[in-house]
């Protein structure tokens, strides 16, 4: 017995020992981001980086995407020196701009080169008081998926892109075929897949108080779901149900989702994970006195950490992260850079298992992309307050109604405070 | 007296009595095992069999092979490793100076005793998610930021450990130790040579619930460690749920696996282990 | 002769009670000074968080706002103003039916107050069957407690299953004549139900072999001097056992009590505080304000006021057990 203890606690000890183990290495940028394993294009801008500046190695830190605000605050309140984090959304850089975290950029914009052009005015939803704080790298637009062979098997017309929600509604209906488990459109648990729709056309924002605008989605939702034209919320929320699977099963004929999905799906038919065969793109449908083609999105940027030592490499990839080369290596993955130039949007629709027809193509420039929800003081807590009215309206524990008056009346104490 | 002979004297008997008896446990360890064989049955079907309702218990064909996939899709054993170590540093930790403290505050007196242990329970009370950023603060301005022993120092001085061991230790008759000063033995040696003896029940329960806690704990290893060489089995766990959210065979694979250590130091350690409760769960 | 020994032997005593305090200090020194560092000294640091204003980053950024956090966390001039306006009684009305706080106490408490009985039922219950002589009680024993063991994470998930419309527990239930299905999450009363429900099944293996336990420990004379007097079952376990479970009983509830305030991890994975508010705790709200909001010194204040809670209800236990054990 005793003998047993002692071999344990050398055990333990050894294998204490070799957790001390660290490596050193010449030149090494560190980046804070979210499932940087399963992320194609953090992969694939590494290697390129690397390739064309010998010397610099760039290490991840990977965050799973859940945790990364939590993580992140920690990380960066205990005085964590990474180089360079990744900006998942507005509100959160917000928060670390106001605790000092951030890196004024002006100076090295002003003293470098680089050219904002190709951002058409995008990164001023990350500059604070005048400064730039972040740069966006990714800029993802709320975009339909559509499965070309349930259409063809309904006889239906494929989804262009001018339609009105109404065209869509019908269109959804056309297809569904509750016999054999077919949906006509599918809308994941978020609040934003369900309703940002909303702020489509420039004028209404999610962050003033006033949410009326919203029961015209939440309306088009409920008939759709007692149409059977779409899974209902509660089992999609139940059962954990991700949206990548639901349409990559081959069942469901359309999805409205942010771009970044165009990389996932690309990779999972390559490699055999999905059921999906065919499948096309359509630009968001729209009310009918909004622009075709306006759509809302998200930015997905990178900031330099005030804490690191390493800032003029930090700017330095930033600069070429955001730029001509890095936006390249970023839509040859799939995805849809945030500076784009004539060479940039080239390399995005001539990417190996991107949909061939000329819609496709063309709802990859919409008309307008709103920003889902700016940068304010509430930010945070006004999402927090949607999402649970949210999900009291689609478990329709509450109508619509009152769930949009409980919305008004608390996000107008909170901005009344 | 005489309902004692029927019950014990007979045991072969089965009574209409025992057999409602019988059926009401095996009825409600169903009810326990239910979410347990789920888990299995899911892990070893393929991803749309999950899902299909009513539910099928029993999958069509075994895909036995979920099982070797999980192992290629997250470095599992470099988790497996991080979380062995430190769950049995901190069960090491732990059960020697709780005892130790323990043995101080049942069976010593000395100033400021009260309040000492009224800081410990005091600290029981308060969410770990209120204090959780100081002590990150703290901790990182010892240099513990992403190494193991910030979480083998977080969850080896907990105060549960000190109040468990000290029920325990009230438990024991005082005449005990006072016969042991009066024959001379100093208070060290009463700890070594009485009280540790004692309790083997004690440790065993502490040791499982301190072994079973760091395996289980999520938040601290996520906060904590971040390099992918220091992460453990419950932070690999959320990040396989997250990196194959749809495909919940995998998932169920990967919880089944998760779930095996704890499941064979339970199963060694519950004789003690019931044995242990009990005897300190006796008095409050 | 006497005279000048007492004193001697007083000092006597005092030196040997100083050199006893040193030893016991020197058996609390390595848990305590780990326990002081890691636990205690950010426990205090949340006291004074609640005080302040502080978004993270330094220490010393932190700003003193005395009372404003615990004004905000009770929104009371809202609920002020509506004391003024409707009567005492409405301000109640709209701080439990409309502020944050307010719901999350409410749901806290409802919690709590249901899932403590039950747990403790359930346990008693199981011990009573299985302290008869019962052909495998080790092995009912183990799979009893089992739920103890695992993650629950995973469990979680699991459960979110077993409680889905048409899932197994809702079929169940209709066999019985339930009308219900729907998924238990996406109901606002079953949603707190369904935590209740896990909450209970994770608990009751663990306090019934306490229970067991301390059964085994009632003395036997006990039940025969009630047979002699002709006690039936019912009055036996009334008369004897539960008043020879007390302690336990004390001991399982403080434990319990703290457990149920303090109930994160099966909000979080599966209703995450909805539908609404429904199912919206305590430390749900603390870990949203600090790490969604950036607000932690709304977080500590929160966590003020739950650690009153259980401190309080902690002493009320206590006390309620010393004038038992008195009389």
């Amino acid at each position: 017995m005793k003998k047993a203890i002692a071999m344990l606690l050398a055990a333990v000890m050894l294998l204490a020992l070799a957790s001390f183990a660290s490596a050193d290495e010449n030149k090494v940028l560190t980046i804070v981001a979210w499932d940087a394993n399963t992320t194609g294009y953090l992969t694939a801008q590494k290697e390129a980086y690397e390739a064309s500046h010998p010397g610099v190695t760039i290490e991840y830190i990977d965050v799973s995407s859940q945790d990364y605000d939590t993580k992140v605050a920690a990380m960066l309140a205990g005085g964590d020196t990474s180089d360079i984090y990744m900006v998942k959304d507005i509100p959160a850089l917000l928060n670390w701009y106001e605790a000092g975290y951030t890196t004024n950029m002006n100076d090295f914009i002003a003293n470098s080169n680089y050219d904002l052009s190709g951002f058409v005015g995008m990164e001023v939803n990350y500059a604070m008081n005048g400064e730039q704080i972040a740069l966006p790298f990714r800029s993802d637009f709320e975009i339909l998926f559509y499965n070309k062979d349930l259409f063809d098997a309904a006889g239906v017309e494929y989804p262009n892109n001018n339609m009105t929600w109404e065209e869509y509604k019908e269109k959804a209906l056309a297809v569904t075929d509750t016999t054999k488990d077919i949906y006509g459109t599918h809308y994941h648990t978020w609040l934003s897949t369900a309703v940002n729709y909303t702020v489509a056309d420039g004028v209404n924002t999610l962050v003033d108080g006033e949410y009326s605008d919203l029961a015209y989605f939440y309306q088009l939702i409920q008939d759709l779901e007692d149409a059977g034209a779409c899974m209902p919320y509660t089992e999609i929320s139940a059962a954990g149900l991700h949206y990548s699977g639901a349409f990559g099963n081959g069942n469901i004929a359309m999805m409205p989702m942010g771009y970044w999905y165009v990389a996932t799906l690309i990779t999972n038919i390559q490699n055999g994970t999905y059921n999906v065969k065919n499948w096309g793109l359509a630009s968001m449908p729209t009310k009918e006195d909004v622009k075709a083609g306006s759509t809302f999105g998200n930015l997905t940027g990178a900031m330099i950490n005030k804490a690191s030592g390493n800032q003029e490499l930090a700017w330095d990839y930033i600069s070429w992260l955001c730029g001509e080369e890095g936006s390249k290596v970023t839509a040859g993955t799939g995805n849809r850079p945030a500076w784009v130039s004539e060479g940039v949007a080239d390399v995005m629709s001539s990417v190996d298992g991107f949909p061939a027809d000329e819609g496709s193509k063309a709802a990859l420039l919409p008309t307008y992309v709103a920003i889902e929800i700016p940068g304010t003081e509430f930010s945070s807590q006004i999402s927090s307050i949607l999402g649970e009215e949210h999900s009291a309206i689609m478990t329709r524990e509450i109508t619509i109604e009152e769930g949009i008056e409980n919305m008004n009346e608390r996000v107008q104490e909170l901005l009344g405070k | 007296m005489s309902k004692q002979a029927k019950t014990t004297a007979l045991p072969g008997q089965l009574t209409p009595g025992k057999i409602v008896i019988y059926i009401l446990l095996i009825l409600v360890s169903a009810f326990t095992l239910i979410p347990f064989v789920w888990m299995i049955s899911a892990s070893l079907k393929l991803d749309r069999e999950v899902f299909t309702f009513p539910m099928k218990w029993i999958p069509e064909t075994f895909h036995w092979e979920n099982y070797s996939l999980i192992w290629t899709k997250v470095p599992m054993l470099t988790y497996f490793k991080n979380t062995a170590i430190i769950a049995l540093s901190v069960t090491f930790i732990q059960t020697l100076t709780s005892s130790f403290a323990a043995y101080a505050f049942a069976k010593m007196n000395f100033k400021g005793r009260n309040v000492l242990f009224l800081c410990y329970i005091g600290t029981i009370a308060v969410p770990w998610q209120a204090y959780m950023l100081p002590q990150f603060i703290l901790m990182r301005s010892m240099g513990l930021y992403d190494k193991l022993q910030a979480i083998m120092v977080l969850q080896a001085f907990s105060a549960f450990g000190v109040f468990l061991m000290r029920q325990f230790y009230q438990n024991v008759p005082s005449d005990l130790c006072e016969a042991a000063r009066i024959d001379g033995l100093s208070e060290y040696g009463i700890w070594a040579r009485i009280m540790l003896p004692l309790s083997t029940a004690a440790i065993a329960t502490l040791v499982i619930f301190t072994f079973v806690g760091t395996w289980n704990d999520y938040m601290g290893p996520m906060i904590y460690l971040t390099r992918e060489e220091n992460k453990t089995i419950q932070v690999g766990l959320r990040r396989f749920i997250q990196e194959n959210s749809s495909d919940y065979y995998l998932i169920m694979a990967a919880s089944v696996v998760s779930l095996v250590p704890v499941t064979i130091v339970f199963l060694f350690l519950q004789r003690y282990f019931i044995e242990g409760i009990a005897t300190s769960g006796l008095k409050g | 002769m006497s005279g000048s020994a007492e004193p001697r032997k007083k000092r006597k005593m005092s030196r040997l009670e100083r050199k006893n305090t040193l030893i016991a200090y020197s058996f609390l020194a390595p848990n305590f000074l780990g326990f002081a560092i890691f636990t205690l000294i950010p426990v205090v640091l949340s006291v004074v968080m609640s005080f302040t204003e502080w978004k993270g980053g330094s220490l010393t950024t932190m700003k003193w706002v005395g009372l404003n956090n615990y004004a905000t966390i009770f929104n009371s001039a809202k609920v002020g103003k509506q004391m003024a306006e409707n009567g005492f009684l409405s301000g109640i009305g709209y701080f439990f039916s409309k502020v944050d706080l307010g719901i999350a106490l409410k749901n806290t408490v409802f919690f709590t107050v249901v899932t403590v009985p039950l747990s403790l039922i359930c346990a008693i219950l199981l011990a009573l069957v299985l302290n008869r002589a019962v052909k495998g009680a080790v092995v009912f024993r183990a799979i009893l407690f089992f739920p103890y063991v695992a993650s629950m994470v995973a469990i979680c998930v699991c459960w979110n299953f077993m409680l889905m419309k048409n899932g197994p527990v809702n079929q169940f239930m209709m066999f019985f004549g339930s009308t219900f299905n729907k998924s238990w999450t996406a109901d606002s009363t079953m949603a707190m139900w369904a935590i209740v429900l896990v909450s209970v099944w994770r608990n009751m293996g663990y306090y019934m072999v306490i229970y067991l336990a301390a059964l085994q420990g009632v003395p036997r004379e006990l039940y025969e001097a009630a047979t002699v007097d002709g006690a039936n079952k019912m009055q036996q376990f009334f008369n004897v056992t539960l008043p020879q479970l007390r302690p336990t009983t004390f001991f399982a509830s403080i434990m319990l009590i703290i457990g149920c305030f303090k109930i994160y991890d099966t909000v979080a994975i599966m209703t995450n505080g909805g539908p609404g508010r429904a199912t919206k705790m305590l430390v749900l709200y603390i870990y949203n304000e600090a790490f969604t909001n950036f607000n932690y010194g709304v977080a500590s204040a929160i966590s003020m006021i739950l650690l009153l809670i259980v401190l309080l209800g902690t002493i009320l236990q206590f006390s309620r057990e010393n004038r038992y054990s008195n009389t």
